[in-house]
Formats: structure tokens, sequence, C-alpha cells
């Protein structure tokens, strides 16, 4: 059994690389103005290359450590909230031209991280022994929740990797991970899909590159293109589901080396987040939604889903609200049976992924129960995130099995 | 008069008998055109399934293209669906060239292959035009349903089957006018029959959205002057799903 040689840490302070590259995405004149003043802040003792798609403002002169300059991007930029394939292959091509050895690419609305973040992630990948840097942004506890549902659980047990954000918004990557991330974008750009989303993470664990973590604290996380719940999680999920069926010969090897010292003090961090959690949200148009889906979808989900998970949704269903408690290890289930679902064709992919809006619905209802401070058995957030991990790993066996004998073994 | 009769029978046997010796060679020659023609059909798509799985065509076709074509693909494998394309494509010109024969061994002024492979061909077209409907009704519906799920609509499952029947009508009448069958009564029970179901599904939804179309009215409705006090009274905001960030 292979053991996955990437282990997430959080990254030791170090100084930044020579030859450093910050990569910018598209910014409105206002944020970009903004961003350079926070880089110029960050690395003040240091000269860093800086590359934007926009025009410079006119006083960027006088940031004299800066070197920033304009580039003509050899792909189209999409534009969008998070990188695409087309923001990691201009981003390598810039590093090719100025031979940097370390580049960090800033994601939309990168006004909004502060000088402290800049430098840590630029230290965390200084030291030259790690090819990517995820960063591990202080989110609250009722943002980001695809991320906690879906992403990083199902990263975690499947890559043996410990990023929060595995689609996180900026990176950090040594030449040969960007280089590794140009080829993998490549693909995508080739045919027209300059807009496809990679998963850095799972690149760097599957080609045996070392994965770190920075905190960066604070940052506004740009809003999804579309306002519609359904078709982002089409778009991301999917993304993700097509990437862990091109990965199979890796994942189902792959094992977590061991938990690293920061998922300690992360772990105590959540528990300080469980304290500051706020009350308990208004579930109840999510419940609505969910048992709504569980009379008219009943049909749909027992094509993709065992009996045990339909039993299980059965119960869930007639739960009432200040009672509603998703188990972890049933909605383990229902993401891998999905995972399966959308590598077999059981059923229309875009269908799929719709007929999981509502589960996930319900998953987030549970969560925010469990997760507020005025809940019976409130774990607090991130703790209750964590668990959902733990219970992904558990569960990853079924996954390998059913992904061999999709037939024979079906519980 | 017996022997007239006799006559008559033993000539009208000996025309039929004739009829069936010329007619047998040509029924023949169908049959081996059909088995020859399946024969062949068979080893073409054995010979493209071997070339289209050494090439990985699944997998490229699912890196590249959209899921559409692999949904409606026997077994989702877009491989299949080629491959029976061709297998089905060599029976029909099997059973074509078959018949084609038949006529040309087929004595007298009657020309069968103008009236069969017509409606032969009309026939497949028929079958397509089924197969296409029917993955459509499936389709369509369920986009519906998981549409209005997702919209909180109460009337889901009722909309998806209302469209869903809506498909399979419009298909069977158009099948049946492909064939020929029916006339125009077969038009007539359609625009009834779709009519009925157009009207019945305004109705649901018009009756079903009746509290939304009045909550939409009021709010555009200025409130009275003399309004209760009790409305300036600050009432607690229920938090709604508005609050959470999902990305």
């Amino acid at each position: 059994m292979a053991t996955a040689s990437t282990i997430s840490e959080t990254a030791n302070s170090g100084s930044p690389p020579a030859g450093l590259l910050v990569a910018l995405t598209p910014l409105p004149p206002e944020a970009l103005e903004k961003t350079l003043r926070n880089l110029s802040a960050a690395f003040s003792d240091q000269s860093v290359q800086v590359a934007t798609p926009d025009p410079l403002p006119s006083d960027v002169e006088a940031n004299g450590r800066l070197q920033a300059f304009t580039y003509a991007p050899a792909t189209h930029l999409p534009g969008g909230w998070l990188l695409t394939a087309a923001d990691y292959l201009n981003a390598y091509k810039v590093m090719q031209e100025h031979g940097s050895s370390a580049c960090i690419i800033l994601g939309p609305q990168a006004q909004t991280l502060q000088p402290e973040a800049l430098a840590n992630f630029a230290a965390a990948i200084g030291g030259g022994n790690t090819d990517l840097v995820s960063p591990r942004y202080s989110l609250g506890p009722r943002d980001g929740l695809v991320n906690s549902a879906i992403l990083y659980p199902a990263t975690r047990a499947l890559f043996g990797t410990r990023p929060r954000y595995p689609l996180a918004v900026d990176l950090a990557v040594s030449r040969r991970m960007a280089e590794k991330l140009a080829s993998v974008a490549q693909r995508f750009t080739a045919s027209g899909q300059n807009g496809a989303l990679l998963w850095p993470v799972a690149e760097a664990a599957s080609a045996g590159l070392s994965i770190a973590e920075a905190d960066v604290g604070t940052r506004a996380i740009p809003a999804p293109d579309s306002v519609d719940l359904n078709t982002v999680l089409a778009q991301v999920a999917g993304s993700m589901f097509a990437d862990i069926e091109a990965k199979a010969g890796f994942w189902q090897r792959a094992r977590l080396a061991y938990t690293p010292k920061s998922a300690a003090a992360h772990t105590q961090a959540a528990q300080v987040q469980a304290a500051e959690a706020e009350d308990l949200p208004d579930i109840q148009p999510m419940l609505e939604s969910f048992r709504l889906a569980y009379s008219n979808l009943h049909e749909i989900w027992s094509l993709v889903l065992p009996p045990n998970s339909l039993l299980g949704l059965k119960k869930l269903s007639l739960t009432p609200a200040a009672e509603f408690t998703m188990p972890d290890s049933l909605w383990a289930r229902i993401v891998y049976d999905f995972i399966l679902a959308y590598r077999l064709r059981t059923i229309n992919r875009g269908h799929l992924m719709g007929a999981l809006t509502p589960l996930y619905l319900a998953w987030v209802a549970s969560h925010l129960r469990l997760g507020s401070t005025t809940g019976t058995n409130s774990v607090g957030p991130e703790a209750h995130v964590e668990a959902l991990a733990a219970a992904f790993e558990t569960d990853k066996p079924y996954l390998v099995s059913r992904w061999r004998w999709p037939d024979r073994f079906n519980p | 008069m017996g022997q007239q009769v006799g006559a008559a029978l033993a000539e009208s046997m000996h025309r039929v008998t004739v009829k069936l010796v010329s007619f047998l060679p040509g029924l023949l020659a169908l049959l081996v055109a059909v088995i020859v023609l399946t024969a062949l059909g068979a080893l073409v798509a054995s010979v493209l399934r071997r070339m289209l799985v050494s090439a990985r065509f699944d997998e490229r076709f699912g890196r590249t293209q959209n899921a559409t074509v692999a949904d409606i693909a026997p077994s989702h494998s877009p491989t299949l669906l080629i491959t029976r394309i061709a297998f089905w494509a060599c029976v029909v010109l099997g059973v074509v060239i078959g018949v084609s024969a038949l006529d040309a061994s087929y004595p007298g002024n009657t020309q069968i292959t103008s009236i069969v492979i017509p409606y032969l061909t009309h026939s497949v077209g028929a079958v397509i035009i089924l197969l296409i409907g029917t993955v459509l009704a499936r389709f369509l519906s369920r986009s519906v349903l998981i549409g209005a799920v997702n919209l909180q609509m109460q009337y889901a499952r009722f909309l998806s089957l209302g469209v869903k029947w809506l498909v399979l009508v419009l298909t069977a009448a158009m099948v049946l006018d492909h064939l020929e069958i029916g006339g125009s009564i077969v038009a007539l029970a359609f625009g009834i029959l779709f009519g009925g179901i157009v009207l019945t599904l305004s109705l649901a939804i018009g009756l079903g959205s009746r509290d939304l179309v009045s909550r939409s009215l009021e709010k555009n409705v200025e409130p009275p002057a003399d309004r209760n006090v009790l409305d300036d009274i600050p009432r607690p905001v229920s938090r709604s799903t508005e609050t959470l960030r999902h990305f």
C-alpha cells in the first residue's frame, strides 16, 4: 500500500525566496492600487516582482522594492471568483519569462489580504522544501460551507492531505508545482475551457510534491458568479468529482501519513471558534427544502444511494428541527455514493448534482445546529468539520470497494 | 361445367405455383442479404469496439464533452452507442438490399420496392422518433422535477409528470403521423390531449401560485395612512439562509 508523500504542516517562517513573483488576477484600479500597497508593506526589505494583467497606477514607480509590470496574458483570462486554468497557465509563463523560482498567485479581491498574510505566504514558500502553500483563512462558522461539507473532508480522506481549503482563492507554488499546474491547465485551455477549475492540492498529492499551509487570517472571499446555489454547487462539486475520477489510480492507494502538529493547534482554535459561534440561525427553510425533496426525489436518490442511506434519510425527514442531526457517516456515504454515480453516469450528471443540493442543505442545517451555542449536543462548527473529515477517512474503504467492484459490492 | 371449374382451379393453382416458385428465390435472396449484412454488422461493430476501447474513447470523450451523449448511450458508454449504430445500420442496409432483390425477382408489374422500402424507412424513422421522444421525456421530466424541488415548488412532481406526458403525447402523435396511421384523427386527438395537458398545468400552476401572486401584489400596494400603530413596533427578524455563505 503506497503512502502519500504529501504532508501538510503549518509552514515554518522563513525568508521569502529570491526570484519571487507575485501574479495577480484582473483587479479594478482601486483594488490593484491597494494590493500593491499591501505588497509593498509586506516586502519592504526585499525586491519582489509583481505581474498584473491590468495597467499599473501612475505612482507605482515610487514603490521602490516592488518591480511591478503589466503582462499580456498568453491565454484569455475569463475572470471569475476563483483561480482558473488560464490563471495558472499565465502565471507559469510569466515565471518562465522572468526566471522566477516561486510564485504567489493571488485571486480576486486580493486587496483584502493583509501585508502580514502576504509575508506569511512568501515565508512559507521561501524555504525551498515546499512546492505548494495553501492558505488557511479565518472564516466565520457560516462561511465556506461547501468547502466544509464536501471539498475539505473528501480531499483529506482521498488524497491524504490536510489543507483546510483545497480550492483556495490564493496559492503559493514552487516552479515545479507551477509547471505541473500549467501542464494540467493546458489540457483545459487547449479545448477552450479557460475557466476550468483546477485542484492544486490533489495535483500536488498525486505528483508526490510537498504541501504546506499558511495562516493568512481574514480575507474577503469573492462571491460566485452565479447566485444560484445549484449552479455553483454543480460547477464546484462536479469539477471535484471529475478530478477524483481522473486520479482514481492514486487515491485508491494513498493514505494519510500522520496527523501533523498543526492539526492539534487548529483543533484548539476550533474550540475557540465554537465558543464564538452565534445563536442558531433559521434552519427551517433548509429542512423544508430537504423534506420536499425527500417526498419528490426519492426515486432519483434510490438510483444513486444504497438502501441504508435511504433509510437514514427517511428517519431524518421525520426528525423535528430541534433534534435534526445528520450523522457524519451518513453524509460521508452520501458524498461517496454521489462520486460513484458521477463516475458510473448512473443518471445525467447535471441531474445528479441537482439531486445533491437538498441533501447538502440538510447537512448545512445539521451543521449549523451542531455548531450553535444554543443547540443541544453542540460541538462547535470546526470541531464538527474535523469529525466529519474523520468520518470520511473511516469510510474511504467503502468508496474504494465500490469503485473497484461497483456491481458486486452493494451493501 | 365440372370440367370448366376443374380447369379454372388447375389454372389458378398453376399460376400460384409459378408465382411461388418465382417468389422463393427472391425471398431467399432477402434472407441471405439480411443474414450476411447482419454478420457484417457484427464484425464491423466488433472491430469498431476494439478500436475505440484501445483508444480509450469513452475516457477521452467524457473528459472533453458534456455528458449528454453518454447519458443516452446504452450503459452510458459512447463506444457502445457507436458500435450499436454501426450494427443496426448494417442490418437495415441488409433489409433494404433484400427487399430490392425480392422486388427484382418478382414478376409482374407490381413494384414492391416502391411500397415497402419507403414504408420501411418510415418505420425506422418512427422507431428513432419514439426512442428520442422517450429519452427526451425522461430527461425533461427529471430536469423539471429537480429544478422545481430546488425552487421549493410544492407541485414539483405534478409539473414533472405534466412535462413528461406532454412530450410523450407529442412523440406518439409524431410517430403515428410518420407511419401515416390514423390520418386527421391523430392530429385531432393530439390537439385535444396536448391542449388538455397544457390547460391542466396552467390551472395547477396558477392556483398553486395564487398566494405568491397575492403577496407580490400586496407589496406593490401603498400602505394605508391609518395603519395600525402596532405595525411600527420592530419585530424580531428571522434569520434566513441569506446569512450563510456556501462558498
